[in-house]
């Protein structure tokens, strides 16, 4: 059997990429890529928890946060397509109308 | 059947012309008019016959009535009701029977108005009704009630031309001045009014006459207490009677129409005061010092009112100044008679005859005075709207032209100046001859009165001399600028109650004989004994013999032809000239006179180089300091905002980095915490 | 019939409200026989409520109580009921709001949002003098706040924006004030009760014995709450720049309705559940009473803005409302609240008349008018009533009020041995006449104004002059008659003041 930490390191690292994208990325697409990965490294932890404590609650969460991140993919998509339609960039830092 | 019991419909008489005329008064003749007066004759009716059967006795010393009104606290009950007296009654009677031939005057005299004339109307209406629920009420909050109704009316009166007056612009905007004026110089003593009535209402737990009049009630409280309560009520008096030094309203309210004059100086206003004054007497004369302060301030008005007129040129100004003079000497009779009794009061004897006569003295010249200066007054209208002026300068010879009027206000002047057998000299003698009653007694208070007496004196001889000087000069002589305009006598709607008029002005004064004076008393039954307030067990045997024996009388009399012949050599003969009294109207005198002892200047200098720069000051510090605080708190608030929004600058990636360093932060915080705990 | 009555008197506008936001498009003209309807139902409640109301029980009637939110910390009512106090303030306000929606019959500017507006103002002021629970009671006087916020906000004059944010945060800001006082009340009572719940109910916390260090403390935070609500002296600043500012309607709501309801705060609560603060407290109402009157009448003096004058003479006899209250005896506290209904009925009438000068004339400054008596004669009785009624003429509504303020202060004077401060609330009636006076010489005598263009000047409509004819009509009646409204607020003020005289 694979150890947990395995789980866990496999976890932080995704998470940490995750992370930096967010952090870092101009495109608003990939920010929302990355905003995934960080999810999915949550998911991981979920899953690794489960198993190891043999509780089908964690699965469950996992299930209904995939449910719930598709629902938000698609709000965000559909939010990055009409900014790319209204001002044809889906750059960050140029979306910038509502600041001060 | 007891007319008594409908008493209360006097005051709703003229009430339910107010509101008809009101309404509906430009739909009927001379624009309510005719409404004005019938009113005004019902409730001269009425008044009429309760009169009879208050003055016959019938109902004993007063009749009262009451409904409560207002319960303010645990048995303090204000009410509203009627107090009907002989004083009351007389004032009714008189009030509204000159109200309705001033009003039938009125037909005549504001015929021209147009649409105006309900407005008119509908005033004098409340007017009248006003004065009549002043006299009739029962307690001193019903008094004020009405009493400032009163003052209202007045300021809607006087400033009946304050917009769109018949002479243009100038006028109206000193018309609506003069209202102004009257309203706040009166309020001032209202106000006092009003301070006298906490005084009495927290002294007493009521207000009602019955209660506050009643001996047992006034023994409980405090000599000092009802002092201070009868110098605030007197304050009143003050204002609305134009006593010194709240007088100067008096002399601007001639903007208004003439017949407002007349019906302010004779019937209604000014009058109120003198019977508050009356009315107060059963607390004034708790006090032998508020009694002096009455007279005193009464004799100093009668005097220095009575300078003012004597080198005036405009008629209705020179009959205001006297109406102020003559107030003077109602409100001096009754400090006189009133000291005499405060001191019978003080010591527990009544005093009687001769010596209680002051109260008489000063409501019987009220009423005459109402007589013959609603004469003169009417006759002056009636002048004015022959010519078209009001300066005395421009008339003369009118006689010719005018002879209703000019005898009738011949039969004024000569009641007004106090010559025999006129109304006007009974009651003045008897004003003169209740001050002399006190003077005669020993200590300062005798020697106060003996100067009051003569200040009474010189004003008899300058009454008589100002009222000859006016009518030599409006109807004797030649023929002035204006006179030669004239069309002719006014129509009879105006002068008959100049006639009527005229007849009392001339005979009122022998009521005296008849037991008048029997009417004009009071029964107040006093610690230990009872006073009898007026000039009660005076027959007229002794009426005359009190008068044609005193040597008082006969120097009162010879001061008055005196002031006439005085008149007559200046103004008719001639041969004197005025000019050589006051240098040509260079001298300084006749400077401080023309300007009213400077007191409209003193008036105007308190409004507007005191309370106005203080008020401009006060809006100054609300402005700049106060609010300018709280928006200097808004602003640093904003100013710092505006700062610190600078650390939002937008992008979404710089907040996220904020909180992923946020967390760590927090993390290693914990961490060490934990640490350095488990250390 | 009556069991519901106070929620249905209470909501009756709500509902219109929200029927008055739909009227849009080309069914614009109904939304003001909506407001009209909805606003009449209220009215002709209440008056059912005043025939009903036993005027001999003592405390509330008309009770209606629910529990609303439960847990195991709180326990919060959903409660109403009115007592003698809350009943002629909650006639006041249905008249005030009906006759409103009568003055603003001719509104063409987004009527529809307009009047919903006023209906749901009308439904907070009228839970502000309903509720009997603390919690219900702020949520409605915030309620209150909104509405009134949006019609300065989008009515207003040309510094609407100014006034309207100035208006909303000052009165906020002291409310919230007065939500920590209320919190205090309740925390510190369930914990001297030892509830383990906390109650915000009107009768369960004023038979509470707070201590007196607490009580002293907590009447600072309440009288500050309601203070800046009524407004007095130096909190006062948001109310002339609110009014100059805000439409007609909402300057006769806020000053007819909405100031009253820091008084009525004041009396409430802080009189009834804090009587040894309102002791500790009583010089200083006092003297901020006084200040209030006399910098009030004084700052009218110097105003050349007819509304701004108005407005100012407001905070002046708010202070003679304090200055009754302050008292703390059974007349004074009658007679304030007495002068808080009667200057309801009179200002209503003041914002009213400067508002039709402002529209047909075309400005308010009191120097470019004269002659409009000439114009506008109808105009020119109204505001001749309205100015005298305001100054204290004996024969109306405001005499009553301030004739018994007056001589109740006098007796507390006399008893303090300071009886010579009278003069202080005298000069003001001088001063007030003083202003009146003087503002009605120069805007309606006079010669016709050659300053502003009055050819076309047209005198009052016909629904303005109803809803004025109608005020001026009860300013009489209740000068009058008194007793109609005296003998509801005279058994509570005697209550309070007899639990305030022991101590």
């Amino acid at each position: 059997m694979i150890p947990i930490e395995m789980f866990l390191g496999l976890s932080a690292v995704l998470f940490a990429v995750g992370a930096y994208g967010v952090l870092t990325k101009k495109n608003g697409l990939v920010v929302l890529m990355c905003i995934e990965m960080m999810l999915n490294a949550a998911n991981i932890n979920f899953i690794a928890f489960a198993a190891f404590f043999n509780d089908v609650a964690g699965q469950i969460f996992v299930i209904m946060a995939i449910a719930v991140a598709a629902a938000e993919v698609a709000v965000g998509i559909a939010i990055l397509l009409n900014l790319y339609k209204t001002s044809g960039t889906t750059d960050l830092e140029e979306i910038n109308v509502l600041r001060w | 059947m007891n007319f008594v019991e409908f008493a209360w419909l006097i005051p709703l008489i003229p009430l339910a012309a107010f509101l008809f005329i009101g309404f509906f008064g430009d739909r009927t003749p001379e624009g309510g008019g005719y409404v004005a007066v019938g009113a005004a004759a019902l409730a001269f009716i009425l008044s009429a016959l309760v009169g009879y059967e208050i003055l016959s006795g019938t109902h004993g010393d007063y009749y009262y009535d009451s409904i409560p009104w207002l319960t303010i606290s645990n048995g303090v009950v204000l009410n509203f009701g009627l107090y009907l007296d002989n004083l009351a009654v007389l004032m009714m009677m008189f009030a509204s029977f000159i109200s309705m031939l001033i009003f039938i005057y009125s037909i005549g005299y504001m015929h021209d108005q147009g649409d105006r004339k309900k407005r008119y109307y509908t005033k004098v209406s409340l007017f009248l009704t006003a004065m009549l629920g002043l006299v009739m009420a029962s307690n001193f909050l019903q008094l004020f009630i009405f009493w400032e109704i009163v003052g209202l009316c007045s300021y809607l009166l006087i400033g009946f031309w304050g917009f769109r007056h018949p002479k243009g612009d100038k006028a109206s905007l000193a018309a609506a001045s003069a209202a102004k004026k009257a309203f706040l110089v009166t309020r001032m003593g209202d106000v006092a009014l009003l301070a006298g009535l906490f005084v009495l209402l927290n002294a007493f737990s009521s207000l009602d006459f019955v209660t506050l009049f009643d001996p047992a009630n006034i023994a409980l409280v405090d000599k000092s207490t009802l002092a201070l309560g009868s110098l605030l009520i007197f304050g009143g008096v003050i204002g609305k009677s134009a006593q010194f030094p709240l007088h100067d309203w008096l002399p601007d309210a001639m903007e208004g129409p003439t017949t407002v004059s007349a019906l302010i100086h004779a019937a209604t206003m000014v009058k109120a005061g003198v019977y508050l004054t009356a009315r107060s007497f059963p607390i004034f004369v708790q006090s032998t010092d508020v009694m002096l302060f009455i007279a005193i301030i009464g004799g100093v008005t009668a005097f220095y009112a009575a300078t003012m007129a004597l080198n005036n040129m405009n008629i209705k100004r020179v009959l205001a100044y006297s109406t102020l003079s003559q107030l003077g000497f109602m409100i001096l009779a009754l400090g006189a008679g009133g000291y005499l009794i405060a001191m019978g009061v003080a010591d527990g004897t009544p005093i009687t005859g001769s010596k209680a006569f002051g109260y008489t003295a000063g409501v019987f010249h009220m009423m005459n005075h109402a007589f013959f200066k609603a004469l003169l007054f009417l006759g002056a209208g009636s002048v004015i709207h022959a010519v078209g002026t009001e300066d005395m300068r421009q008339m003369g010879g009118l006689r010719k032209r005018m002879s209703v009027t000019s005898i009738t206000m011949l039969i004024g002047t000569l009641s007004i100046a106090g010559i025999p057998v006129f109304a006007g000299f009974w009651s003045k003698d008897f004003v003169l001859e209740a001050v002399m009653v006190v003077a005669e007694g020993s200590g300062v208070a005798a020697a106060i009165f003996l100067l009051l007496y003569i200040l009474a004196l010189a004003t008899a001889f300058m009454t008589a001399f100002y009222m000859f000087r006016l009518w030599y000069m409006t109807f004797g002589g030649e023929e002035g600028e204006a006179s030669k305009h004239c069309h002719g006598e006014s129509e009879k709607v105006m002068t008959y109650p100049l006639i009527v008029l005229s007849v009392f002005a001339a005979l009122s004064g022998f009521l005296i004989l008849f037991g008048f004076n029997q009417a004009l008393t009071f029964n107040w039954a006093g610690p230990g004994s009872d006073f009898v307030i007026g000039g009660g067990g005076y027959g007229m045997m002794d009426v005359l013999e009190k008068i044609f024996t005193s040597p008082f009388a006969y120097l009162a009399i010879v001061v008055a032809v005196a002031g006439f012949y005085a008149a007559y050599r200046m103004y008719n003969f001639k041969d004197v000239d005025p000019g050589r009294f006051n240098k040509d109207g260079e001298s300084a005198m006749y400077q401080l006179l023309q300007k009213r002892y400077f007191f409209p200047q003193f008036y105007d200098a308190i409004a507007l180089k005191l309370t106005y720069p203080v008020a401009l000051a006060v809006e100054q510090v609300d402005r700049k300091a106060v609010d300018g605080t709280v928006d200097g708190i808004a602003n640093s608030l904003t100013g710092g905002s505006q700062m610190l929004r600078r650390i939002q600058n937008g992008f979404v990636q710089t907040y996220a980095a904020y909180v992923l360093g946020g967390l760590l932060l927090l993390f290693v915080a914990i961490y060490m915490i934990g640490y350095i705990g488990g250390l | 019939m009556t069991d519901y009555l106070l929620s249905m008197i209470l909501f009756t506008p709500l509902v219109g409200a929200v029927i008055a936001l739909f009227m849009a498009g080309d069914k614009l003209k109904y939304a003001r026989w909506v407001a009209l309807v909805f606003s009449a139902i209220p009215l002709g409640l209440s008056l059912l409520l005043v025939a009903t109301f036993d005027n001999n029980i003592l405390g509330y009637q008309f009770l209606e109580q629910y529990t609303w939110i439960e847990t195991s910390l709180l326990h919060m009512q959903y409660m109403l009921g009115v007592d003698g106090l809350s009943l002629i303030m909650v006639l006041l306000t249905t008249i005030l709001v009906f006759l409103v929606v009568l003055f603003s019959w001719e509104e063409k500017e987004r009527p529809n949002f307009f009047f919903a507006l006023i209906l749901g103002m009308q439904t907070g002021l009228l839970g502000v003098f309903m509720a009997i629970d603390y919690f219900m009671f702020f949520i409605f006087w915030e309620v209150a706040l909104i509405p009134m916020y949006f019609l300065i906000n989008l009515w207003g004059g040309p510094r609407r924006h100014y006034a309207a944010i100035k208006f909303f945060i000052y009165t906020h800001v002291a409310s919230l004030v007065m939500l920590i006082g209320i919190f205090a009340l309740a925390f510190q009572a369930a914990s001297i009760e030892g509830w383990s719940q906390l109650s915000f109910a009107f009768t369960d916390i004023s038979g509470v014995a707070f201590s007196s260090g607490f009580q002293v403390l907590v009447f600072g935070l309440l009288f500050f709450g309601f203070a800046v609500k009524m407004p007095v002296v130096p909190f006062h600043t948001w109310l002339p720049d609110a009014h100059v500012e805000a439409p007609t309607a909402g300057s006769v709501l806020l000053a007819g309705v909405m100031l009253k309801m820091g008084s009525y705060g004041i009396i409430r609560i802080c009189l009834d559940v804090l009587p040894e603060g309102a002791v500790a407290w009583q010089i200083p109402m006092i003297i901020i009473a006084l200040v209030a009157i006399v910098y009030g009448a004084l700052a009218c003096i110097a105003q050349r803005d007819l509304k701004k004058m108005v407005a100012f003479s407001s905070i002046s006899h708010m202070g003679m409302v304090l200055l009754g209250i302050a008292t703390l005896s059974d007349i004074g506290i009658a007679a304030g609240a007495f002068q808080m209904f009667a200057h309801g009925l009179i200002t209503a009438v003041l914002f009213m008349v400067c508002g039709i000068v402002g529209h047909n004339v075309g400005t308010r400054q009191i120097p470019l008018l004269g002659g409009l008596a000439e114009k506008m004669p109808n105009y020119a009785a109204f505001m001749m009533f309205g100015f005298m009624a305001s100054l204290g003429l004996p024969g109306l509504v405001g005499f009553v009020a301030e004739f018994n303020i007056l001589a109740a202060f006098y007796n507390w004077g006399l008893a303090e041995g300071v009886a010579w401060v009278i003069v202080i609330g005298l000069a003001s009636l001088l001063l007030t006449a003083g202003y009146y006076l003087w503002a009605m010489q120069r805007s309606i005598f006079g010669p016709v104004t050659d300053k502003v263009d009055v050819s076309k000047v047209h005198d009052v409509s016909v629904y303005e002059g109803v809803s004025l004819a109608v005020l001026c009509g009860l300013i009489a009646l209740f000068g009058i008659f008194p007793a109609l409204a005296w003998d509801f607020v005279f058994p509570v003020a005697s209550g309070l003041a007899a639990v305030l005289g022991v101590i």
